[in-house]
């Protein structure tokens, strides 16, 4: 059974197309990855399934229901800005977002001890939101999103702003969640945590979906036609080696993508300087990503790295 | 349902264990008391510097007189144990409460302008508090002659009140001697009749008539005008604060958190209802101390149980008018600033019933009275001051009035709902009128 169906689902605002004939199906259990620019329509796409906002065509099905909100007490959400109430308790705060999610007085003061002292801060469950530092807030917002024992969860960027000693409790938190059975729809802009964490991968680009699959079968796609090399010689010579379409600079070594014969670059290459690295691979997600939106996207990347 | 009334539980309980609710319901009287208590304190508290009066008598018997009188006034009319024979006469064991008055004659052929000039320059010089130029023919009936009193300090009015007062009993004195009137005679005939305001005739049960009650004015417009203040109050307070309330969730993106779990109507929903309970929560804080006071000061028979009722329900219908409207508002902003333009027409909404209270409390039948109650937005205030009137409004225009209202009510209730629906989740320019009312007609 599929946690989500999506088919043929249209949004429109004014001339702007924001999602286009868009079907896709979250299999229950499965931790999904949504990646696309900024406005390709990740987040309308969200709210569709969240139903804060209505499609302009097609139908959408959480957990094979069509209408009402009864499916969202069922749905954990965690926006990508995040915002909670600065003068209320974080346990005060944190019971009335369950309550909103239709749990009883005494479930909901449970779950917020549970997931305080997962979090390891029973300690601030007195404390003004107000008082609370950047990382705790944003633990603090997570646990509002999973506090009801979703059987959706839907992150929106989940990582941005944490250090890597939150990101990585929050980290844990998500593969444990997967763990017990809940589905997660997850969309970041860091192609390196989408690979690491998620089973499919799902790209819109312009309103239209472009990926949907797991990892291996959309690396698969596109062949092993990459190789990954540590080149110790004129980096400009690398673009006009035979049958280099595209030079991605990684850092510690670089991504050439190439249409012909690899021996044919490892020899030229040889002529130029000393190679430490030369691996034919499949390409990396981040690359796939690159070159599906182009140039259009290393903002959005820049962004992703960033955070 | 419950998601409705969890929002309405959650915004009651913050706005009524907020400070500023807190400040508002108990620390006013507190506060009220405090300046009453100031104003105990500081009344005595005013400049006993004697003023110095130069008198220009042009009849040539008056000054004596005026001196006379204002020593008179310097010796048992400035001290506050006045009243206590025993402290007559005993200027120390009295505390002095107000200026002496000293007059100084000046004895001038000039013209008045020249004197005028000399003694302005000697009150500008503070030798004088004022001066009076007494004009020859002041004493005859029926002259055009007058006093002129000149004084640099026009907010300081006791001393022209006692020199008008003063000269015109003495003028009257010397008018009634000249004509042989005694004055005792002449307070006879001067002495007027009173013309009492009673009310009508009601019939009892057994079809006679009570008794007509003496109409006091004050008491009779006391009840609608202080329900009409204590409504118009109760929405300024209440309507706005939920504008910033879902501007501010909005701005923090609590909002889209929010609207994940329940639907935006249902939040707006909720918030109205929280907002309602707490404004419903202050009047009946307000009422109790009405009845209690009504009651202490034998007034209750001014104010009619039924009116009670009214006043909670048009309450209820202001505030479910005035906080959709606010709070559609709020979702279709970005920025406060960007909502003034917006809140300008519902504001003008608001304090219509203010600018139209004079003609309605004076003639409450009247047809411009009764058209102005049945528009919706005003009837709440309008038509609560009518029914506080007597006759009252007819039992058409109550039921008229309270349809339209509820409808009016209903239809503010749907259109904030739709604008809370699209605008609580945009951001960036705000929307005009015209796109407010195409969000409202948007399926």
């Amino acid at each position: 059974m599929n946690a989500v169906s999506i088919r043929n689902v249209t949004k429109t605002y004014g001339s702007h197309r924001a999602v286009d004939n868009l079907s896709l199906e979250v299999p229950t259990g499965s931790l999904y990855g949504f990646i696309g620019p900024n406005g390709s329509g990740k987040t309308t796409t969200i709210r569709m399934i969240l139903r804060i906002i209505q499609p302009d065509q097609g139908s959408i099905r959480v957990f094979d229901s069509e209408g009402g909100s009864a499916a969202n007490d069922q749905v954990g959400y965690l926006p990508e800005e995040r915002g909670l109430y600065k003068k209320l308790s974080v346990r005060r705060m944190l019971k009335y977002y369950a309550s909103l999610k239709g749990l009883s007085s005494r479930e909901c003061e449970l779950q917020t001890n549970r997931w305080l002292e997962h979090f390891e801060a029973s300690e601030w469950a007195n404390k003004k939101i107000e008082s609370l530092s950047k990382g705790m807030s944003q633990k603090v917002q997570f646990i509002a999103s999973i506090i009801a024992a979703p059987k959706l969860l839907i992150l929106d960027e989940p990582f941005s702003g944490l250090d890597p000693v939150n990101a990585e409790s929050i980290r844990a938190a998500i593969l444990q969640l997967r763990a017990e059975g809940t589905t997660i729809i997850f969309s970041t802009h860091d192609m390196a945590v989408a690979e690491k964490m998620c089973d499919y991968i799902f790209m819109i680009f312009r309103g239209d979906k472009v990926l949907d699959g797991t990892l291996e079968s959309i690396k698969a796609e596109y062949g092993a036609d990459t190789v990954r090399l540590r080149f110790n010689g004129p980096r400009e010579s690398l673009s006009v080696l035979p049958g280099v379409q595209r030079v991605t600079d990684m850092g510690e070594y670089q991504e050439l993508q190439f249409n012909g014969d690899p021996q044919a670059i490892l020899s030229r290459l040889c002529e130029q300087g000393s190679i430490s690295l030369f691996e034919i691979a499949q390409p990396s997600l981040h690359d796939i990503f690159i070159r599906i939106a182009g140039e259009d996207s290393q903002a959005a990347l820049a962004e992703g790295a960033a955070s | 349902m419950n998601k409705i009334l969890t929002v309405a539980r959650t915004e009651y309980m913050i706005a009524v264990t907020s400070k500023a609710f807190v400040v508002g319901v108990i620390m006013m009287p507190v506060f009220m008391c405090g300046a009453f208590v100031v104003q105990l304190l500081t009344r005595d508290q005013v400049d006993l510097t004697a003023r110095k009066l130069a008198v220009v008598d042009r009849t040539g018997q008056m000054f004596e007189k005026l001196d006379s009188a204002a020593q008179q006034r310097n010796e048992y009319g400035i001290y506050k144990s006045d009243e206590d024979p025993d402290a007559e006469g005993d200027s120390a064991n009295r505390k002095q409460v107000a200026a002496k008055f000293e007059l100084e004659r000046v004895d001038s052929s000039a013209a008045n302008a020249e004197l005028e000039a000399e003694l302005s320059e000697r009150v500008k010089a503070q030798e004088l508090f004022a001066f009076a130029i007494i004009d020859e023919d002041i004493l005859a009936p029926g002259t055009p002659g007058k006093v002129r009193y000149h004084s640099q300090t026009p907010t300081y009015q006791t001393q022209y009140r006692w020199l008008q007062r003063t000269i015109n009993e003495l003028v009257r004195q010397h008018r009634l001697k000249e004509l042989e009137i005694a004055p005792e005679s002449f307070a006879a005939i001067a002495s007027g009749v009173e013309v009492e305001e009673r009310g009508l005739v009601e019939a009892n049960s057994d079809g006679t008539g009570q008794e007509t009650k003496k109409l006091d004015k004050i008491a009779t417009l006391a009840v609608p005008f202080g329900g009409i203040m204590l409504m118009f109050v109760m929405i300024m307070s209440v309507a706005p604060a939920m504008l910033n309330n879902v501007l501010e969730e909005k701005m923090q993106k609590i909002s889209e958190f929010l609207v994940s779990s329940l639907t935006p109507f249902q939040l707006m929903l909720g918030k109205l209802v929280g907002a309602v309970w707490v404004a419903l929560t202050l009047a009946t804080i307000y009422i109790a101390a009405a009845i209690f006071l009504a009651n202490y000061f034998d007034f209750s028979d001014n104010i009619p149980i039924h009116l009670y009722f009214w006043f909670v329900f048009y309450l209820f219908i202001a505030l479910t008018i005035f906080g959709a409207l606010f709070s559609a508002i709020g979702a279709a902003c970005s920025e406060l600033r960007d909502a003034q333009s917006l809140m300008t027409p519902v504001m003008l909404m608001v304090v219509m019933p203010m600018m139209c209270i004079a003609p309605v409390l004076d003639s409450p039948s009247s047809t411009f009275a009764k058209l102005v109650s049945l528009f919706p937005p005003a009837t709440p205030m309008l038509m609560f001051a009518r029914m506080a009137l007597p006759p009252g409004p007819a039992a058409w225009e109550i039921a008229l009035g309270t349809v339209l209202s509820i409808a009016f009510a209903g239809f503010c209730v749907y259109a904030a709902g739709k604008v809370f629906r699209i605008g609580i989740l945009s951001q960036g320019q705000t929307p005009t009128f015209g796109k407010l009312l195409k969000w409202i007609f948007t399926k």
